[in-house]
C-alpha cells in the first residue's frame, strides 16, 4: 500500500523549503493560442475563478491566449474526443484523476515530463505523482488532491445530543451515532438521513465506493490492475452499504450532487465526499460554512480507514513546440500558491499536491478540512485501468443490487465479478 | 402518337429522378453510409485510439459481438426496451384514441384542450426527463407527497425510479406524457375524415355506437392509426435522452435499453466497436419489428 506520509509530514511543518520552479527554455515564437477544455466553467462558483485566470495569465503573458472548451462535466470528455478525431485537439483537459488511463488509452494524454519542466514535476510528492502513472510515466499533474473526506453536520449532532467535536472514527461508531440522529427532523418535518454514501449510475460514484472498500482493508484491484475482489474488506464494504440502506439512513440511489443538496438543506448528517465537494454545498446553502465540519474516512472492519486519492488535475495533450512550451507556461501559472490560495480557500477545499505549497495559509488554517487532515497520510492508489469507468460503474451496480435490488451480498458480489472481469479484460 | 406518349413519360421519369437527386444524395450520404460504417466497425477492434490516430480498425472475429454474449447485459437490454416498447405503444394508443374521441365530441372548450395538450410534445425531450426526475424525486417529489397524501400517510417513501420493478414504468409514464398528444393529434384527424353519411347510414340500418365505431370508424382510421403507431414504436425503440436523464440505466441496469447499452459501450467505455455491435442488432431488431407490424396490420382495402 502507497502512502503519502512525506506528505502529512508536510502538512504539519511550520516552515517549507521555498522552491522555484524551473523556467521552461523553450520560448513560442509569436502568438500561441492554448485550447483549454475545462466543464468548470458551467458549473456553479467556478466560473469567476477561471476567467480571472484566463485575464491574469494573459496579462503576464501577452503572446499566449487563453481559448476556452466547454461542455458538461459528463460531457467534456467527449467533447475533447471529438474534436481530436476532426484534427483539432486541445493543448490541456483540466478534469478528475480517473479520466487519466482512459485519456491515455485514447492515445491523446502526454507524459507530463515531455512537457513540463523537470523542476517543476519534481516538486510533487512522488506518491502523489505515482498514482498518474501509466507505464512507469505519470500522464496528469494535479492541482490539489484529497481522500473523500467525511462531512458532517455540527447542529444535527448537537441536536441528536451528540459532542459535535467528537466525530464517529469507526462505522461501528457511526451507526450508533446514526441511530440517534436518524430521529431527527428538519424544520419543515422532513427525514433526516443520517449517513450518505453514494450508489449512483455515475463512474465518480464507483470511486467513492472503492474508497469504502479502503475503508474496511479490501481491494478491488491488485497491482497489476486484475479485479481481486475475493477479500473480506470489499464483503464487508457492501455489506455496510446494504447495512445502511435497510436502516434507511442511507438516501437510495444518490449522485454526489444529490447528497450535496440534502446536506446543504440540513436533510443530511454526514457523508462521504471529495473535500472539493464542499463547493457544491456552500453554492446551495452560504450558511453550511458555520454548520460544517470534516472528519477522517471511517475505520472499518480490519481496515485502517485507508481512502482513495482523488484529485483535480490537468491532463497535457503534445501540440508541438510552441503549444507546449505555452502550455508549460499555463500549468505552472495555474498550480501555484498565488494562483490556488484563495481557491481553496474559498471555493475547493483540497491539499496541494506540491511541497512548496504545503504551508499555505489557506491550506493550514482551512477549517472545514481540519478535521480530516490526517486522512490524508493513509490514502491508498487504485491501479490504473483503460477501463476504469466500466469498472466503477460494474460498482454502483454492485451497490444498487444489494440496497434497492434487495439482493443477496455473496450472490450479488458473484455477479459482479462475471460482469466486471469480462468487462475490465475487453 | 405513341412513340410521343412513351418520349413524354421517359422525360418526366428523367425529370422527376433529377428532382429527386438531392434527396437521394443526402439520404445516402447522412443515413445509408454511416450505417454501413457501423456495421463494418461492429467487427473490428475500434476505439477512440483509431479516431484520433486516423488508423482504421482492426478485423476481429466477431470479438464484440462475443463479448456482448459473455454478460447477461445485452440480453437484460433487449427485455427492458421491448418490455418498453410493447407498455409504451399500447397504453399510448389506447388513451390517444380515447383523448382524440372525446375532442371529436362538441364538448365545451374542445379548441382550448387541443391547443393546451399540444404542450407536453413542444417541450424538448430532456427538458421532460428532468421535469419528471424532480417530480419522481424521493425526497421532495411531488409524487411522493401525492402519494403520502392518498394512501393517508402509509406510503410515506414512494421512489418509483429509485426501485429496479418500477423505475421502467416511471420513465414510461415520462414518455405517454410526452407522446400522448401527437398521437391524439393524428387520430383525431383521422376521426374528422371518416364521412358523416356513412355513419348516419349504419343509425338507419339500427347499427349502434360500438357497432358502429367497429365497423365504420375504425376500417377509415386504420391507415392513421397504422401509420401513428409505426411512429410510437420507432421513437420509443430509439429512445434514449429520457432514460439517460431520469435513471443513466439505474438501479441496478433496471432501465438499461439497448439505446444507453450502446451509449455506454462507445462514449463511456469508449470502445465503439461493441457500441456499433449493439447499435446493429438493435438496428436489426427494429428493422424486424416494423416489418412484423407492417405484416399484421395490413391496411384494410376500403374500395
Amino acid at each position: 500500500m502507497k502512502k503519502i506520509v512525506v506528505f502529512l509530514l508536510v502538512l504539519a511543518m511550520v516552515s517549507a523549503s521555498v522552491f522555484a520552479a524551473g523556467k521552461t527554455e523553450v520560448a513560442p515564437s509569436g502568438p500561441v493560442t492554448l485550447k483549454v477544455a475545462n466543464y468548470a466553467l458551467l458549473e456553479g462558483g467556478y466560473e469567476p475563478f477561471w476567467k480571472q485566470v484566463k485575464v491574469d495569465f494573459e496579462a503576464a503573458n501577452p503572446d499566449i491566449t487563453i481559448e476556452w472548451v466547454t461542455a458538461p462535466y459528463g460531457e467534456i470528455v467527449n467533447q475533447v474526443v471529438n474534436m481530436a478525431g476532426g484534427g483539432n485537439k486541445v493543448d490541456v483537459i483540466f478534469g478528475e484523476i480517473d479520466w487519466v488511463p482512459g485519456l491515455v488509452d485514447a492515445g491523446l494524454a502526454a507524459p507530463v515530463r515531455d512537457i513540463l519542466p523537470a523542476a517543476f514535476v519534481d516538486d510533487f510528492y512522488p506518491d502523489v505523482l505515482k498514482s498518474f502513472e501509466v507505464g512507469g510515466k505519470p500522464y496528469g499533474i494535479p492541482l490539489y488532491v484529497s481522500p473523500y473526506v467525511l462531512y458532517y453536520n455540527k447542529n444535527l449532532f448537537t441536536q441528536a445530543g451528540l459532542d459535535a467535536n467528537k466525530p464517529p472514527k469507526t462505522y461501528d461508531e457511526m451507526l450508533s451515532y446514526a441511530q440517534k440522529l436518524s430521529l431527527l427532523k428538519d424544520a419543515k418535518g422532513n427525514k433526516v438521513y443520517a449517513f450518505g454514501q453514494t450508489t449512483a449510475s455515475v463512474p465518480v460514484s464507483g470511486a467513492s465506493l472503492t474508497a469504502m472498500v479502503f475503508n474496511f482493508g479490501g481491494q478491488v484491484l491488485d497491482a497489476q490492475g486484475k479485479l481481486a475482489v475475493d477479500n473480506q474488506g470489499f464483503k464487508d464494504a457492501f455489506t455496510m452499504v446494504q447495512k445502511l440502506d435497510q436502516l434507511g439512513y442511507n438516501p437510495q440511489n444518490a449522485k454526489l450532487k444529490d447528497l450535496r443538496n440534502l446536506f446543504a438543506l440540513g436533510q443530511l448528517a454526514m457523508y462521504y465526499d471529495q473535500s472539493w465537494g464542499f463547493n457544491g454545498v456552500k453554492s446551495i446553502n452560504p450558511d453550511a460554512i458555520n454548520f460544517t465540519a470534516s472528519a477522517e474516512p471511517l475505520k472499518g472492519g480490519s481496515g485502517a480507514g485507508a481512502s482513495l486519492l482523488q484529485a483535480h488535475c490537468f491532463i497535457l495533450v503534445d501540440n508541438g513546440d510552441a503549444r507546449k512550451a505555452a502550455l508549460s507556461k499555463f500549468v505552472e501559472f495555474v498550480i501555484s500558491e498565488q494562483t490556488l490560495s484563495t481557491y481553496l480557500r474559498d471555493l475547493t477545499p483540497a491539499y496541494p499536491a506540491k511541497k512548496s505549497m504545503a504551508t499555505m495559509e489557506s491550506v493550514v488554517n482551512n477549517g472545514i478540512l481540519k478535521g480530516a487532515s490526517a486522512a490524508a497520510g493513509r490514502v491508498q492508489v487504485q491501479s490504473f485501468i483503460p477501463r476504469i469507468s466500466d469498472l466503477n460503474l460494474e460498482l454502483c451496480s454492485l451497490a444498487q443490487a444489494v440496497t434497492v435490488g434487495k439482493m443477496d451480498v455473496a450472490a450479488s458480489i458473484e455477479k459482479f465479478k462475471n460482469t466486471a472481469s469480462v468487462k475490465i479484460s475487453k | 402518337m405513341k412513340s410521343r406518349t412513351l418520349q413524354r413519360s421517359r422525360a418526366d421519369l428523367l425529370f422527376s429522378f433529377i428532382l429527386d437527386i438531392p434527396a437521394l444524395l443526402m439520404t445516402v450520404l447522412f443515413i445509408i453510409v454511416p450505417i454501413i460504417d457501423s456495421v463494418i466497425k461492429s467487427f473490428q477492434d475500434y476505439g477512440v485510439r483509431n479516431i484520433i490516430s486516423k488508423k482504421p480498425g482492426v478485423w476481429n472475429d466477431f470479438a464484440n459481438y462475443v463479448y456482448l454474449a459473455k454478460t447477461d447485459g445485452f440480453l437484460m437490454a433487449s427485455i427492458h426496451t421491448f418490455s418498453f416498447v410493447l407498455g409504451v405503444v399500447l397504453l399510448q394508443f389506447l388513451l390517444a384514441l380515447l383523448l382524440a374521441l372525446i375532442l371529436n365530441t362538441e364538448i365545451k372548450g374542445a379548441r382550448l384542450l387541443r391547443s393546451v395538450m399540444m404542450t407536453p410534445w413542444v417541450v424538448p425531450t430532456v427538458i421532460s426527463a428532468l421535469i419528471w426526475m424532480w417530480l419522481f424525486q424521493p425526497q421532495y417529489g411531488f409524487i411522493k407527497y401525492l402519494v403520502n397524501l392518498v394512501t393517508f400517510g402509509n406510503v410515506h417513501d414512494f421512489a418509483m425510479l429509485n426501485n429496479p420493478r418500477t423505475a421502467l414504468a416511471g420513465v414510461g409514464i415520462a414518455a405517454l406524457w410526452k407522446q400522448i398528444p401527437l398521437m391524439s393529434l393524428l387520430l383525431l384527424a383521422g376521426l374528422q375524415s371518416v364521412p358523416q353519411e356513412i355513419n348516419e347510414a349504419a343509425m338507419i340500418d339500427g347499427a349502434n355506437k360500438f357497432r358502429r365505431f367497429v365497423s365504420v370508424t375504425l376500417p377509415y382510421l386504420s391507415p392513421v392509426i397504422k401509420v401513428s403507431i409505426s411512429m410510437a414504436i420507432i421513437e420509443n425503440f430509439k429512445q434514449f435522452p429520457l432514460f439517460w436523464t431520469m435513471t443513466g440505466g439505474g438501479p441496478n441496469n433496471a432501465t438499461t435499453t439497448l439505446a444507453v447499452l450502446s451509449y455506454r459501450e462507445a462514449f463511456v467505455s469508449m470502445n465503439l466497436g461493441s457500441g456499433a455491435a449493439v447499435t446493429t442488432l438493435w438496428m436489426l431488431m427494429m428493422v424486424l419489428v416494423v416489418f412484423f407490424y407492417n405484416r399484421v396490420f395490413r391496411v384494410q382495402d376500403l374500395g
